[in-house]
């Protein structure tokens, strides 16, 4: 994630140190230090000044990175508001981590989800590589929508555990990824308001200019993959299928369970199983027709949670069914919640899960509870 | 004038649909456009008004005009400004009762502004007068002015200011009435008195000393030469002091015939030991004079010294002198030596009782015994009254005080007759010489306007200024004030509309005087004046009550960027009422209450 | 002689960095505090404002009031929105520009105290003013802790007024060595231009803490805003004083002596005070000033 920030050439860096994020804050703090990084970082007295402070310096043209974590990210919801109304192209990476009460540190995708409502372009990634990559990829499509981008990744799965990375040359990043030419930013040279009070009369037209813009990234970060493909070689897509061709059953997830899944989802197949895979990578704007698209052969979807929201149930699970409501009303969605607060979840809790599912001809009204102790 | 208007440069836009909105939230225009000028129910106007030293003097003295003349260093035009309303500085600057100094706003803060010195400096900087600036011609009618005192000089000055022909009628050999007969040397030299009558020579006015009215000439001719006659003859009838011996002779004088005899450069006669009696101004005069004449002097006088009308300066200049006072004591009579000279005067002591008609407490005669007092001379101060056997039984004196002011058109068997005006101490009931200035221009003032045909009352009330009787000649003239901006002349700016805050004290010049041993050794004057720089630092005392001085506070306080400098070159500020929101913080913070807030219907003229 | 404001005409004069038409009460004390510090500021300042009366004054969407850069931010993050745009003009090279965040008392001594804290600790490079009218005017005039005790406000109505003493900023800023510390006031325009000015060549961060009267929430004739911010300060309840290095120097000695009797009810907020609270207003402002002459005599 360091290594991504500095290629990236971020000039502004404000950060709060929550654990698992402070291994990024640490890191970038000595690389600012020792020159390597050309640029500031405000050490700041809690989240919520994080985030604003790189409200402040992306409001003045430069290029702002911060990091934080469940407590840390709930603590600035206030502001992530405010940066997106503000159209500001922040990207923060947000550690997946459970939030309390009922203290936990580990992962978890209740923080982000919580805040999925904020207007920011959120993804999920699955690896250290694919952290890095996203950084990269996520500047290049926030400024060039204006909207602010927040990367997520699971607490000490891959904050705290050590990947091989390919780390691609800072001459390249350069050219994929130039310095950001701010259409708007603050001028001493042309004073303007920015941000004032606005009423009903033009409100509702802010926000539809921000839904609409915010809807384009559909459209948009596919190209954007497919460049950073032709340069770099790795290959990203806003959603991604793997032997979902002919799957009577799909699972879907997100985070690292995706990698867990995965396996799951080979030896599934090696038993003659009709199982797939779809992993979800951009959850925000919710890509309707890509998911719609990978997910409309299926007859079982299985969407694993690793989150539980209290007299609701699942997000992603209420994410899908809204997607596929009215488009294909005959798939079966099924609601697995698993992992929550950092239990490990295996390939055999993912088979195991499947094979409930599969045997079944009806969803179940309630989410499946996997690994509960009962 | 045309000034810019700032709310043309706003302008308003509308978006009509959701693709005219940048992606950011960001300001495209000023809020020009919100005149926040109709929130307001009161506006502030710049407008003069009159300080209270200009409402105390009885002449309306621009006393604020010629001041900011004088501090901007044009000593001439400040001269020629404090001689609109009173055309005798050198005089007044002497010899005034200072009504101007006593209710000046800065006596709140540190002392009064020196306001008489100043006008004796300014007065006498220009001593051999210039000529009067553009004298109109004559338009034909005439004055006749009998008595040459303060009244008459004012009178002959303001008519001739205003075209007439003027002749100054005289009984004495020399002219400038109660101001050579009544108030000595020593305050007033004569070299003063008579530069001012070498000036109206010089402005055309004919001057006939030596003259009497019912002596050398008669009313009846000089109702047929003249079309207008002003009578200032003044009060030169001393009253008796009613005890016994009094009709004895020589050794009884009354006060104004010592002091005029003393002016004639005669010797009075005064005896070793003198006595006074009275608690004006004469027997000060007289008390003061005898001292410098070698005499040993003892005022009586029947109330208290804070009961005395003489002016205290005077009363403590005496003092210094070696003048000796009894008060609470009254003449009983008069004892005499055998050859007939005076030896003594035997007093009674009194006490105050209730106040009298005249509100100030009664004396009553202490049942005790009295004193003597050791006298040879007696000098009797206890009154003036008027003498009008010159009328000749034209007019009935009993009329006369009321139709001075009007005028009195009296009967004549063959032909036209002028009509009589008049003024000074015969018709006011305050003898001071500001006073019978103020009267002799009111005088020239009537006559013009029954010359004009208009209709008196309506023009003085047009004139009038502050809250008494004073007018503006150079309201009457059409004259524009030293700050070209709107004016009432009737709001009158007292201690409490000021804001002292923003004054710094400091301490009054003072002027020294000779020592009092020296001083008796002459009749010569001994106060000199300001230097120049004492002048122009008294004059920086001035707060300009009333009177706008861009200070800036307006401007500096504004919360709404209303108030807005004139071009360069122009005096003063405007408000830019488009945005002004009538809140009242430059009235409030204005030291000096140059600016009025007035309903917002009001119509602004054009310096607004 | 006037004591005239020693302020050039100039300046007064020269361009308008804030326009009228602004939204403003009459008689309102922030405006003309804005105005006398982009006086001492000029052209190259951007603003910073949170919530407060100046995020309506300036104006509604798409105008704006002022000639120089204001960017609106969220209630509790002034300090540190300044910060942030302070890093982004180091890092960019941009200097001799102005970073100013424009605050109310709500937004400084109460919801923003943390980021203002967190600025000053890390004596970031800029200009916290906080306007203060004592009390959440914006909202209809509720208590803040820079309310002054015995204050009506619609949350300490009669009979149950505020009693806590107003908080003292000063002493807590000066905690966390920061270069510059000021108080000022509206009724001292000279003084408060001069410390605007001053801020322009002092780094790192510098506090103003500025009495605005407030016509509405104090109670008074919107004429009298300025006598009554003046009379604040000759009575000694808000005492003019610079920390200049954590050196005390008062800038300003009442011309007159004024009991806090006079400053109280010449005011109707305050019209509800009994006579003891009025006493322990008098006392602790008379410590209050004793101890800055003394701070002020001993040079620090």
């Amino acid at each position: 994630m360091a290594e991504a920030v500095k290629l990236c050439r971020v000039r502004v860096i404000s950060a709060y140190p929550i654990t698992p994020q402070t291994t990024i804050v640490e890191k970038l703090s000595e690389m600012c230090a020792g020159g390597e990084l050309d640029g500031k970082f405000i050490k700041v007295e809690s989240e919520h000044s994080a985030m604003a402070a790189v409200v402040g310096s992306a409001s003045a043209g430069v290029r702002s990175f911060t990091a934080t974590s469940s407590q840390g990210l709930l603590l600035m919801h206030e502001v992530l508001h405010w940066a997106a109304g503000a159209r500001l192209p922040i990207v923060m990476a947000n550690v997946n981590r459970a939030v309390g009460a009922g203290w936990n540190i580990w992962a978890d995708q209740t923080d982000s989800f919580s805040q999925r409502d904020t207007g920011w372009i959120q993804f999920y990634c699955e690896s250290n590589q694919e952290v890095l990559d996203s950084v990269i990829m996520s500047y290049r499509l926030a400024e060039k929508l204006s909207l602010p981008v927040m990367l997520t990744y699971d607490a000490f799965f891959l904050s705290h555990t050590s990947e091989i990375v390919e780390i691609p040359e800072q001459e390249k990043v350069d050219a994929f990824l130039p310095a950001w030419q701010p259409s708007v930013k603050i001028d001493i040279d042309d004073p303007r308001m920015f941000g004032g009070i606005v009423g009903p009369e033009y409100y509702y037209e802010g926000r539809y200019v921000m839904h609409i813009d915010s809807l384009k990234a559909l459209d948009l970060y596919p190209k954007i993959c497919s460049r950073y493909r032709d340069v770099f070689g790795r290959s990203y897509d806003i959603v991604e299928e793997y032997r979902c061709e002919d799957a009577e059953n799909i699972v879907v997830t997100l985070g690292t369970i995706t990698s867990v899944a995965r396996i799951t989802v080979d030896r599934l197949r090696e038993r003659g199983e009709s199982v797939g895979l779809m992993k979800v990578r951009m959850f925000r704007p919710v890509p309707v027709e890509r998911w719609r698209a990978v997910l409309a052969r299926a007859v079982r979807v299985i969407v694993i949670d690793r989150d539980l929201i209290a007299g609701a149930g699942g997000v992603l699970s209420m994410e899908v069914k809204a997607v596929l409501g009215g488009f294909k009303d005959d798939i079966m969605v099924f609601s697995a919640i698993a992992g929550l607060g950092g239990r490990d979840v295996t390939p055999q809790d993912v088979e195991g899960i499947v094979e409930y599912a599969r045997l079944r001809d009806v969803a179940d009204e309630t989410p499946i509870f996997w690994g509960l102790k009962q | 004038m045309k000034l810019p208007k700032r709310s043309l440069m706003a302008r308003q836009y509308a978006f009509n649909s959701w693709k005219d909105f940048s992606e950011r939230n960001i300001s495209i225009g000023t809020m020009l456009h919100n005149t926040t000028g109709t929130w307001r129910f009161v506006k502030p106007v710049y407008e003069d008004k009159i300080p209270a030293c200009q409402n105390a003097c009885p002449a309306g003295n621009d006393i604020e005009g010629w001041i900011r003349l004088l501090q901007k260093g044009e000593e001439e035009k400040a001269y020629w400004h404090l001689r609109r309303e009173q055309p005798f500085p050198s005089i007044l600057g002497r010899v005034c009762f200072k009504f101007c100094e006593n209710r000046c706003n800065r006596n709140i803060l540190d002392a009064t502004v020196g306001i008489k010195e100043l006008e004796r400096y300014v007065g006498d900087l220009f001593p051999q007068q210039t000529p009067y600036p553009h004298l109109p011609p004559y338009h034909g009618k005439s004055i006749a002015v009998v008595g040459s005192g303060p009244a008459g000089m004012s009178a002959a000055y303001y008519g001739r200011v205003l075209g007439f022909h003027v002749t100054i009628f005289e009984s004495l050999p020399f002219l400038g009435g109660v101001l050579r007969t009544g108030i000595p040397n020593y305050r007033l030299p004569r070299g003063i008195v008579d530069l001012q009558f070498q000036e109206f020579k010089d402005m055309g006015i004919e001057l006939r000393p030596e003259t009497g009215v019912g002596e050398k000439v008669f009313l009846k001719q000089l109702l047929r030469d003249y079309d207008y006659l002003f009578l200032a003859t003044g009060l030169h009838r001393s009253f008796d002091l009613k005890v016994k011996g009094e009709g004895f002779g020589p050794g009884i004088i009354s006060g104004l015939e010592m002091l005029g005899k003393i002016a004639g450069g005669e010797s009075p006669g005064l005896g070793r030991h003198v006595a006074v009696i009275g608690g004006g101004n004469t027997a000060i005069d007289a008390a003061r004079s005898a001292v410098r004449l070698g005499c040993h002097v003892t005022v009586i006088y029947r109330r208290g010294e804070t009961e005395m009308p003489a002016h205290a300066e005077e009363v403590e200049e005496a003092r210094q002198e070696g003048v000796e006072f009894r008060f609470l004591a009254a003449p009983e009579g008069i004892d005499c030596s055998r050859d007939g000279r005076i030896s003594g005067l035997r007093c009674s002591e009194m006490e105050l009782g209730e106040p009298d008609e005249s509100g100030r407490r009664r004396p009553l005669r202490k049942e005790c015994p009295g004193f003597e007092l050791k006298a040879e001379t007696i000098i009797k101060a206890v009154g003036e009254g008027p003498e009008f056997e010159y009328l000749g039984g034209l007019v009935n004196p009993d009329e006369l005080t009321a139709g001075l002011e009007k005028g009195l058109q009296p009967e004549l068997e063959d032909g036209d007759a002028g009509k009589i005006f008049g003024g000074g101490d015969i018709s006011g009931p305050d003898h001071t010489v500001v006073h019978a200035v103020a009267s002799g221009k009111r005088g020239a003032i009537a006559i013009d306007c029954d010359r004009r045909g208009v209709i008196l009352e309506d023009v003085l009330n047009h004139i009038r200024i502050g809250n008494g009787h004073a007018l503006s000649f150079s309201s009457y003239m059409g004259w524009k004030p030293v700050n070209r901006v709107r004016q009432d002349p009737h709001a009158v700016v007292d201690s409490k509309r000021m804001v002292y805050e923003y004054f710094e004290k400091a301490p009054q010049v003072t002027i020294e005087s000779l020592d009092p041993s020296v001083r008796i050794t002459s009749f010569e004057p001994y106060r000199s004046t300001y230097s120049s720089d004492e002048a122009f630092y008294e004059a920086s005392r001035c707060m300009h009550c009333g009177r706008c001085t861009e200070c800036d506070n307006c401007l500096i306080f504004c919360p709404d960027i209303s108030v807005l400098c004139r071009d360069e070159g122009e005096f003063g500020y405007y408000i830019d009422y488009d945005y002004c929101k009538g809140c009242g913080i430059c009235f409030a913070e204005c030291p000096r209450n140059a600016i009025s807030m007035v309903d917002e219907e009001e119509e602004m003229g054009e310096e607004d | 002689m006037q004591r005239k404001f020693d302020i050039s005409r100039d300046i007064m004069t020269k361009e308008d960095l804030v326009q009228p038409g602004m939204l403003s009460c009459q008689g309102c004390g922030a405006s003309l505090a804005m105005k006398l510090a982009l006086k001492g500021l000029g052209r190259r300042t951007v603003v910073v404002i949170p919530a407060c009366c100046w995020s309506i004054i300036i104006g509604v969407y798409p105008y704006s009031c002022l000639n120089v850069p204001a960017v609106h931010v969220p209630f509790e993050s002034a300090a540190v929105v300044a910060s942030g745009i302070r890093a982004a003009y180091e890092i960019s090279g941009l200097e001799d520009v102005v970073v100013m965040a424009w605050a109310g008392d709500g937004g400084t001594f109460d919801i923003g105290f943390q980021a203002l804290s967190g600025a000053a600790e890390r004596n970031d490079d800029i200009l916290y003013v906080c306007y203060d009218n004592e009390a959440y005017m914006n909202t209809g005039i509720q208590r803040s802790s820079a309310t002054p005790m015995g204050a009506w406000t619609t949350t300490t109505p009669a009979g149950s007024l505020k009693e806590e003493p107003k908080k003292d900023l000063e002493k807590i800023m000066l905690a966390h060595s920061i270069p510059y510390i000021a108080t000022g006031s509206v009724a001292f325009p000279d003084d408060l231009v001069r410390k605007f000015e001053k801020t322009r060549t002092i780094k790192g961060t510098k506090f103003i803490h500025l009495l605005s009267p407030c016509p509405p929430g104090w109670r008074i004739d919107s004429s009298e805003s300025i006598k009554v911010t003046r009379m604040a300060t000759e009575a000694k309840i808000f005492p003019i004083y610079e920390i200049v290095e954590g050196r005390y120097k008062i800038n300003i000695y009442p011309g007159r002596d004024l009991t806090v009797n006079d400053y109280l009810f010449s005011q109707g907020r305050f019209s509800k005070m009994d006579e003891s609270t009025v006493e322990a207003v008098q006392k602790s402002a008379d410590k209050k000033w004793a101890e800055l002459v003394g701070f002020s005599c001993e040079g620090g």
